[in-house]
């Protein structure tokens, strides 16, 4: 049986799907194992990585596939995969999605955008590029992106079934949700169908992505004793535009009264404020804006806000950046500007 | 001799079907199949999803467990301990700081000799808290006086789990067995894995539950359970232990060879790979002992004689069959998950060694390594090095270091943290702009807040970058509750998703001073710090301003396990605030219910199917129980109610300052759990107030006052217009739940009018 276009010197295909909490690609992993293991009798594992399991917040799932006779006794993460699966196209800012790529790998990517800015921003330089607009096809299906994605896997896995998979929505679906069987078989079916494919030419001596395991920051010589963090706040260094997924509050100054009710419902406090004089010379605080860095979407601003001056944004690329109000944080060497 | 023993018969190999699945669904499975009497359980990562996918099937009625979820796990091991002595079938499934809280109860379930099984998902005990995988909580294991069985893979922890009753309830053993996984690599990767197709098959095999035994179940047949002896009994006691324990050994053989029958999978005491000729080896327990097996293929095809050693049973250990497997073997690195600090080497390398002692012709070179600690990943590269170690060895005679860590770097000195931002305290701190003063009149306190624009001015306590979900109703309740606080604050957050989001080693969203203790104790453990704050400064060994206000915060989940210390902290009447966010549930570990759902609310452990309809019981009136302590001030709020909980807030850090605890507990959303759109976080808590669901008063000197009635301010809405906004109660606003939501519906009216007429009266 040589089911498996690729494989690895212990007889593995691997996929590594990188997503952030939320998007379903903990589902999707165990759902195309499934198709391999169960549907055409492959052996496999699946598991995800295990850090906090919060939305938003960045996650990796694992897929390996090789023949049956073959024993899995790997536990450790993927490295160095043949096919990797973006859920989450903000995800390259801060994680290297493509490490470890195999040089004639495919690259799955959920995104609006064209092959070579991608190319350009994901660094790739050769290999497949796949793209799928999945979040534009659930919002249409009113399904979700997970669904998308896993169609064009399923083309991108070309040994899998794709009509086993169908069945396994419907099962999924027509007992408790029976309107929900149609829209999801399109989704799926619409990934299968509207993935579009790039292949940068491979030279023959071409090298796979490089990997790199994550390094703590600190060691033994480095580390306070007890874990003590001494660093009050330094959270604050952290991006988590990341989180988002598609919208953020869009803030017009001119139609803000100041009354703080956005400021009273931001779980991530992203509102910068200020002191300044009202009309009449008295000291007063003012609304400037929003952080977007720590800004994760939730949009609960919105709805709280009395007037127009907040309202849902779909982001598009750049835009938190050129109207982010940085927070004043009283940082030791004397703010940042 | 039981029954189901004499009856036995040779059951030829049982028809099996293939699935994907986890070791904890397999598990879950075994016991599913057994259809245990009881499982007592606490939830706890990475073993709680044995009690949600049992939670599942009891919703779709697939078995008939009666699951009872505990106050903690000393509870549920409590719980599990009184079925037992009743002669039930009894299940339970742990990890880590569960197993630590509930170590006190496993030497009684064996000492008085009950039978049970319990699966050991193996996590890092704290501290510093790590939720991953090591062996720490294992090895503490080993002296409880239970049988331990180790499942490498999801299938062995299928077959074990089905082995370990028959084991567990065998006339010469009557002990109770651990299965122990691996957190994570055994209990979240899903692998093909067999089961046999009718649960009958595995009835049959575990065979009848035994019952001519000294239970407490036939009232006819009176007993005294758990005399307590004098030392020349408990010799004697523990002697039948140790016999039945190493009797234990032979039965495993029996039953396993019976097992291997049926399913056609041999489980020996060793599981040994390229040992027949090995020269060099590992021992390792558990998964990584699989991952090893890849390097030995790699190293026998370079000529290397090399195996691995992993055992399927640690108690009783098999000395003796592993004297024999390192007869020729020149030198055997031993790597383990957990250390016995100061022990010069890890538990099993004492044991191993010690089997070796009694081969006097064994010149095994032993290394011993603690590795892959708190779930740091064990690659192919990484046993490959071992092996470069252990060849060492042998070429020169001996082991260079015979005791090591292996893994762990000494950073580089640019990286260490650095100060991001000036300390935050003192004046940052006072707004000046709340006032809190006792009436002379009245006696009452009168509070003033400015408009909540003003408080803006006043840094806020928690620092953005938490990695809390999108929408998170925590910190905005925090926040609030904060803004009404002048001063310093001293605050202990308990295990919760507050803490886990604000505190992810290296970073900390904490501007003031945060300790974290486990969940059991934080009101204790802050009372604790509030005397020593006191002792110190009235000793003039600290200058503390005057205004420094202790806070601990914990999740309802918290108030579930921790109740007795937070009860105790009240009685006491410490100057400190316990401050409760209720989000319903164990969200942090993954949506379990805690005793503060609400009736028929959908958890991961009160599922909805056709044999269950969410939680079975009202939801904790957690307010209630503390007012009954009789502290000076117990309040609830909610982030939609901004100055009522800033209000709250500002009179709970006078009584906290002069007079002694305050208990408050604000309602918050949780939209990943309550599965509800994250823009409508404050809408819904405005409901679940207007529906009397989350009454908002206070309980100040005994004298109960409602601070918002939405009967007067014409605001009450039914129970529906909050229900309707999320997904855990989807089911209960359908025509075939009504009976359901009317129960529910009144017991919050019930609760209701008891409150106005507490409002009504100063005697109540």
């Amino acid at each position: 049986m040589a089911i498996l276009p690729k494989k690895n010197e212990l007889g593995f295909f691997e996929i590594r799907l990188e997503s952030i909490g939320g998007l379903g690609a903990n589902l999707a992993g165990k759902m195309l194992a499934e198709a391999g293991v169960l549907g055409l009798g492959l052996n496999g594992s699946n598991f995800s990585s295990y850090g906090s399991e919060k939305k938003g917040s960045p996650v990796k799932s694992f897929i390996r596939f090789c023949d049956p006779a073959v024993e899995i006794r790997a536990h450790s993460p993927i490295e160095q995969p043949h096919v990797v699966g973006v859920f989450h196209e903000a995800l390259y800012k801060t994680i290297d999605v493509v490490s470890g790529l195999a040089p004639d790998g495919i690259l799955l990517v959920n995104s609006t955008r064209n092959f070579d800015e991608i190319k350009r921003d994901l660094k790739l330089e050769y290999g497949t590029l796949a793209i799928i607009d999945a979040l534009q096809i659930a919002v249409e299906e009113k399904t979700k992106v997970n669904t998308a994605m896993l169609g064009a896997l399923f083309r991108i896995c070309e040994f899998l079934d794709p009509e086993s998979m169908k069945n396994v929505i419907r099962k999924t679906f027509e007992k408790k949700y029976p309107h929900l069987v149609e829209p999801n078989i399109r989704t799926f079916e619409r990934g299968y169908n509207e993935v579009q494919f790039k292949t940068y030419e491979t030279p023959v001596d071409a090298q796979g992505k490089s990997f790199s395991r994550p390094m703590p920051i600190l060691g033994y010589e480095t580390q306070e004793i007890g874990g003590v963090i001494t660093a009050q706040a330094n959270s604050v260094l952290k991006d988590l535009s990341g989180s988002r997924q598609g919208f953020l509050p869009k803030f017009e100054i001119e139609q803000c009264i100041n009354c703080a009710a956005c400021d009273t419902v931001c779980p991530d406090l992203c509102f910068v404020w200020e002191e300044g004089e009202d009309k009449r010379g008295r000291k007063q605080m003012f609304l400037k804006g929003i952080d977007y860095q720590y800004c994760k979407g939730c949009l609960k601003c919105v709805e709280a806000c009395p007037t127009t001056a907040l309202s849902d944004l779909r982001e598009t690329i750049g835009y938190a950046e050129s109207h982010r109000v940085k927070h004043n944080f009283p940082y030791v060497a004397g703010g940042v500007s | 001799m039981a029954m189901a023993e004499k009856e036995l018969k040779v059951i030829n190999r049982a028809e099996q079907l293939t699935t994907f699945e986890s070791g904890n669904e397999m598990a879950a499975m075994a016991a599913a199949q057994i259809n245990y009497h009881i499982m007592g359980y606490f939830p706890i990562t990475p073993s709680t999803e044995v009690a949600q996918y049992l939670d599942q099937m009891k919703a779709r009625g697939e078995h008939n467990i009666k699951l009872i979820p505990a106050d903690g796990e000393h509870g549920s091991a409590g719980i599990c301990y009184g079925a037992a002595a009743t002669g039930a079938r009894v299940f339970n499934a742990t990890s880590a700081n569960g197993f630590m809280y509930m170590l006190e109860q496993l030497p009684v379930q064996a000492g008085t000799r009950f039978p049970m099984v319990m699966n050991l998902v193996t996590r890092a005990v704290s501290g510093p808290l790590d939720i991953r995988g090591d062996h720490s909580d294992l090895y503490y294991a080993l002296n409880t006086g239970w049988v331990i069985l180790t499942a490498r893979t999801p299938q062995a922890v299928y077959d074990m789990n089905i082995m370990a009753l028959k084991i567990a309830e065998h006339a010469k053993v009557r002990l109770p067995v651990m299965v122990a996984y691996d957190g994570f690599f055994t209990s979240h990767q899903k692998r093909k894995v067999y089961y046999f197709k009718e649960r009958e098959v595995v009835q049959q095999f575990v065979g009848e539950c035994p019952t001519d035994y000294n239970f407490a179940r036939d009232p006819k047949v009176p007993v005294t359970i758990g005399a307590h002896m004098n030392g020349e009994d408990l010799m004697n006691n523990h002697f039948q232990q140790s016999e039945a324990m190493y009797a234990s050994g032979d039965v495993f053989k029996e039953v396993a060879a019976e097992y291997a029958k049926i399913s056609g999978r041999e489980y020996p005491f060793l599981d040994l790979y390229g040992m027949e000729d090995a020269e060099v080896a590992l021992f390792l327990l558990n998964s990584a002992a699989e991952t090893a097996k890849d390097v030995v293929d790699q190293l026998r095809e370079k000529g290397i004689k090399a195996g691995v050693i992993s055992p399927n049973i640690i108690r009783p250990f098999p000395a003796k069959e592993i004297r024999e497997a390192l007869k020729n073997v020149k030198a055997l690195l031993i790597g383990e998950r957990a250390d016995s600090y100061g022990g010069n080497g890890p538990n099993l390398t004492h044991e191993v060694k010690s089997a070796l002692q009694d081969d006097k012709n064994n010149k095994t070179i032993v290394l011993s390594r603690v590795f892959g600690l708190g779930g740091k990943d064990f690659y192919a590269d990484d046993a490959e090095l071992f092996f470069k170690d252990a060849i060492e060895s042998i070429e020169i005679g001996y082991a260079k270091i015979p005791f090591d860590y292996f893994g762990h770097i000494p950073g580089n000195e640019e990286k260490i943290l650095k100060p991001v931002i000036t300390p935050q305290h003192g004046d940052i701190y006072k707004s000046g702009l709340i006032h809190v003063e006792k009436d002379p009149e009245t006696n009452n306190l009168k509070v003033k807040i400015p408009p909540i624009r003003s408080l803006t001015s006043k840094p806020k306590r928690i620092a953005s970058g938490h990695g809390a979900c999108p929408g998170c109703g925590i910190f905005t309740g925090l926040e609030l509750f904060f803004k009404g606080i002048e001063g310093d604050v001293v605050v202990l957050y308990q295990t919760g998703c507050a803490y886990v989001t604000t505190t992810a080693y290296p970073y900390t969203s904490h501007k003031q001073t945060m300790i974290h203790n486990l969940f059991q104790n934080g009101a204790a453990t802050l009372s604790g710090t509030v005397e020593a704050f006191l002792e110190l400064k009235e000793r003039g060994e600290i200058e503390v301003s005057d205004d420094a206000t202790f806070v601990m915060v914990t999740g309802d989940g918290g108030m579930d396990i921790g109740m007795g210390s937070a009860i105790g902290t009240a009685l006491r009447n410490h100057k400190l605030i316990m401050l409760e966010y209720d989000n319903e549930g164990y969200m942090n570990t993954g949506s379990q219910m805690s005793y503060s759902t609400p009736k028929g609310h959908m958890t991961s452990t009160s599922n909805v199917g056709k044999s269950q309809k969410g939680k079975s019981f009202h939801h904790k009136d957690t307010a209630q129980i503390m007012a009954a302590t009789n502290i000076p001030y117990v309040f609830t709020g909610a982030e939609a109610f901004p100055q009522d909980l800033i209000k709250k807030a500002a009179k709970a850090q006078w009584y906290a300052q002069n007079v002694g605890t305050v208990y408050g507990k604000i309602l918050i959303t949780c939209p990943l759990n309550w599965k509800s759109e994250d823009r409508y976080g404050e809408k819904i808590l405005e409901a679940a107030v207007n529906a009397c669901f989350f009454p908002l008063y206070e309980v100040e000197d005994g004298i109960t006052t409602i601070t918002y009635n939405p009967d007067e301010k014409k605001k009450r809405v039914p129970l529906s217009e909050w229900l309707k906004y999320m997904g855990k109660t989807k089911h209960l606003l359908k025509e075939e739940n009504s009976e359901l939501l009317n129960e529910l519906e009144e017991e919050i009216e019930n609760r209701w009018q008891r409150l106005l007429a507490k409002n009504n009266s100063p005697f109540l």
